[in-house]
């Protein structure tokens, strides 16, 4: 399923832990500038795909691709250029304790972007502001909500103007309001400032109000690539269940 | 069959015991490889001095009083006895500079900040935050692990010189106080009969001892695997592995100074 | 003067903490030793015997390594300094000897246990309290001193007595090769028992087992003490590491004080 206008291109990857097939030779191609959800049961490889993407994680077999350059046969030491053009938001949004929400996203600019330790702090402020978060950023993660420390996590990403996001379940956990905060950013980005998301989901008002386009994952491969609209008018009965929701239906969950 | 066991027990214990130790040997050649250039990111470095000695210095100093009056406590007797009360210092400053101070100093040092350095590494490992750094492009060990093994590294020496102050005035405080042994007969005990070499020796097994706190400390809190139970775990195989290197450069260093 | 208050109600505030965790840790002791009459009815069975399974076999290759190099070390030094002095070593091993047994000994072996037995002890139960399994035995009508303390207790007691013995020797051992090989001493010479009193094995006793008993108890109220996750196990068990070497080398002050008093400094 190779694809000529595609960004990032996934092509027949495995991986397994443990002698547990994860991913058995799936394909994704994401072309630039678009919203790409990956959606499935949780152990189904999801948060794996794009961990692999950055090489946080290594493939077992097949290949990466990134702007037509394949990357996963670089060595640790040559990631740093492709992390700087890909940003994660994680899961556990991984702000770090010991430093203010400032001095979290000054980081990356005080590292890469030539700024000194002040300078980095006025820009952090900034850039704190853009996600409504100007007024925290003297205050340490700890003391702030699983929400607010997510929108931080996704300023620190954004600081260095990444081309391609990678969101790690952005709303789970997330309060309705402020997961539907968390979308409506993720749809800004890619609006605004052309960039691409990949964002692994399983909430459903997500994914069918920010993507434009869904893979589902099942079974180690990718069972299906389309918009919310054909997914949600496909008669596939698996797709139907998981979308809807239901206990009983063709599905196989490993563990039930 | 129990014999059985027992030796697979052993073999897979000795296997595990030489997968920590590379481990550790790889990390420290990662750590000494980014040292050239010498790249150190400042702030952590001043931020980590900051917080070591901060922590360490209240329990070193105590120790170290406690640790120079037992010598003297051990000594003492024994001087008191034969009369030459003017060795007094000589028994107690020799032990405390060359062996019972740096060790005790490093050990006290271990639990203290070594083991808080590996929580607190492991706690980010666990909660992805070292993924988070790689993520930004920022490598964990230039970040983190190497202004930690510099900071650990210089304050123990500091740490160190200061304790073997303390630890001589406090056998001092106990040849006075306990066996009563002027002041001056201490100070000139110590005055006459300590060479810089002596000290120096203390401080050379300090920054060895250092050294081999920091990376093992590092080591453990970046490699645990688990939450909670495995942060715990961590901790306590990084003091038992600060404990025995202690030991083992303790043993290597006074056969290397003394030929 | 802001300045000033603030420090003074900073180490008011410490005073106040330091007081109410010597309370708890108080608490801790007395349920302990409380928990000592009333076993049988809470402890689990055979949990006794893994106790002392992980908190005395597990530490013997430790305990023989570490006080087998401080062993050779020590009396390599003394031999050293008196070579340049005397170059006589008649005395070496007698008074090796006498410091094994009234100080060394178990005082090494009690501070090498206070780093893998007490942080063993705070990693175990702390990790036990921040995942509320803690709440659930309390829950279940079981006294947590009881079920997780006690048998910790009993066994860090037997087994710090059992490898300061062990500690002891190998270091009076290893002190002998080491006098032998790098200095000639002959090893009859050195292994010379004669001048060992029962007051020095008295020392000895007293000493081992203060410090067994205060171990875990120091490393159990520490575990106890846990809050929130992964961060409170790794601050519990870094504060019975310090706690518990701590409460050694405080112990081993006041103990050896006291003996010298009590015997007219004639130890």
């Amino acid at each position: 399923m190779s694809d000529d206008r595609a960004f990032v291109e996934w092509r027949e990857v495995t991986k397994s832990f443990g002698g547990k097939a994860v991913l058995k030779g799936m394909n994704l191609a994401v072309a630039k500038g678009e919203v790409m959800y990956i959606i499935g049961t949780s152990g189904v490889g999801k948060s794996v795909t794009i961990k692999l993407l950055l090489g946080l994680l290594r493939i077992d077999g097949g290949e990466i691709l990134f702007d037509g350059q394949r990357v996963d046969t670089l060595p640790e030491s040559k990631l740093a250029p492709l992390r700087k053009r890909i940003g994660m938001v994680f899961q556990s949004s991984t702000l770090f304790d010991s430093m203010t929400l400032a001095e979290n996203v000054g980081l990356p600019l005080r590292k890469h972007g030539k700024l000194g330790h002040h300078a980095s702090l006025v820009e952090a402020k900034k850039r704190l502001e853009q996600v409504y978060m100007g007024e925290y950023a003297e205050r340490y993660p700890a003391e702030l909500s699983d929400g607010m420390r997510k929108r931080a996590a996704i300023a620190r990403t954004l600081a260095l103007n990444p081309e391609v996001v990678l969101f790690d379940e952005p709303t789970t956990g997330l309060d309705p309001v402020s997961a539907r905060r968390v979308d409506r950013l993720i749809r800004e980005l890619a609006e605004k400032l052309g960039v691409t998301a990949i964002v692994v989901s399983h909430d459903p008002p997500s994914i069918f109000g920010v993507a434009d386009r869904v893979a589902f994952l099942y079974k180690g491969l990718v069972h299906v690539v389309a918009t919310p609209a054909e997914l949600k008018a496909s008669p596939d009965p698996i797709v139907q269940q998981f979308i809807g929701g239901k206990s009983t239906g063709p599905m196989e969950t490993p563990g039930f | 069959m129990i014999g059985e066991k027992a030796i697979h027990n052993v073999g897979a214990g000795a296997v595990r015991v030489a997968q920590e130790v590379g481990g550790i040997v790889v990390l420290t050649w990662q750590v000494l490889r980014a040292l050239v250039p010498p790249r150190i990111d400042r702030r952590e470095l001043f931020k980590n001095l900051y917080k070591m000695g901060n922590k360490s210095v209240p329990i070193v100093v105590l120790t170290a009083f406690f640790a120079g009056g037992l010598m003297t406590l051990q000594a003492g007797p024994f001087v008191k006895k034969l009369g030459a009360t003017s060795l007094a210092g000589w028994g107690a400053g020799y032990a405390v500079l060359r062996e019972i101070g740096p060790i005790l100093i490093g050990l006290m040092f271990s639990g203290r900040v070594g083991a808080n350095n590996t929580a607190e590494l492991a706690t980010m490992t666990v909660t992805e935050q070292l993924d988070g750094l790689r993520a930004l492009a920022i490598d964990p060990i230039k970040f983190l692990v190497v202004p930690r093994v510099i900071a650990m590294v210089v304050m123990l020496v500091v740490l160190t010189v200061l304790g073997d102050l303390v630890a001589l005035l406090g056998s001092s405080v106990v040849a006075k106080v306990m066996l009563d042994i002027d002041w001056s007969t201490m100070y000139y005990s110590f005055v006459d009969n300590l060479k810089p070499a002596d000290f120096l020796t203390g401080i050379y097994k300090s920054i060895a001892f250092g050294g081999s706190i920091a990376v093992s400390s590092c080591y453990f809190g970046v490699t645990v695997r688990g939450g909670a139970v495995g942060v715990g775990k961590a901790v306590n195989a990084a003091v038992v592995a600060a404990a025995v290197s202690i030991m083992l450069l303790d043993f290597f260093l006074t056969y290397l100074s003394s030929h | 003067m802001t300045w000033v208050r603030t420090r003074i109600e900073n180490l008011g505030a410490g005073v106040a903490s330091v007081y109410r965790a010597a309370i708890e840790l108080w608490l801790v002791y007395v349920g302990t030793i409380a928990g000592l009459f009333r076993r049988g009815r809470n402890s689990p069975r055979g949990e006794l015997t893994r106790q002392l399974y992980s908190i005395g076999n597990k530490s013997l290759v430790f305990i023989i390594v570490t006080l087998g190099m401080i062993g050779m070390v020590m009396t390599y030094e003394a031999c050293m300094q008196l070579s340049r002095v005397t170059g006589d070593y008649s005395q070496v091993g007698m008074q090796f000897l006498r410091l094994i047994i009234s100080d060394m000994g178990p005082t090494l072996t009690a501070l090498m246990l206070a780093t893998r037995v007490g942080a063993g002890i705070a990693a175990e139960v702390g990790s036990m309290k921040v995942t509320e399994q803690i709440d659930a035995l309390r829950m279940s009508g079981v006294l947590p001193i009881d079920y997780l303390i006690v048998p910790r207790f009993l066994a860090s007691w037997i087994m710090t007595l059992m490898l300061s013995v062990i500690g002891a020797t190998v270091m009076y051992a290893a002190g002998g090769l080491t006098a032998q090989y790098n200095f000639g001493v002959n090893p009859n010479t050195f292994f010379d028992l004669s001048q060992i009193r029962p007051r020095h094995v008295i020392l000895f006793l007293v000493k081992a087992s203060s410090y067994g008993a205060a171990i875990p108890v120091v490393a159990g109220f520490c575990g106890l003490r846990a809050r929130g996750s992964s961060e409170g196990v790794g601050w519990a068990t870094t504060a019975a590491v310090i706690g518990a070497s701590f409460a050694v080398i405080t112990l081993d002050f006041i103990i050896s004080a006291a003996a010298l008093f009590l015997t007219g400094g004639d130890l």
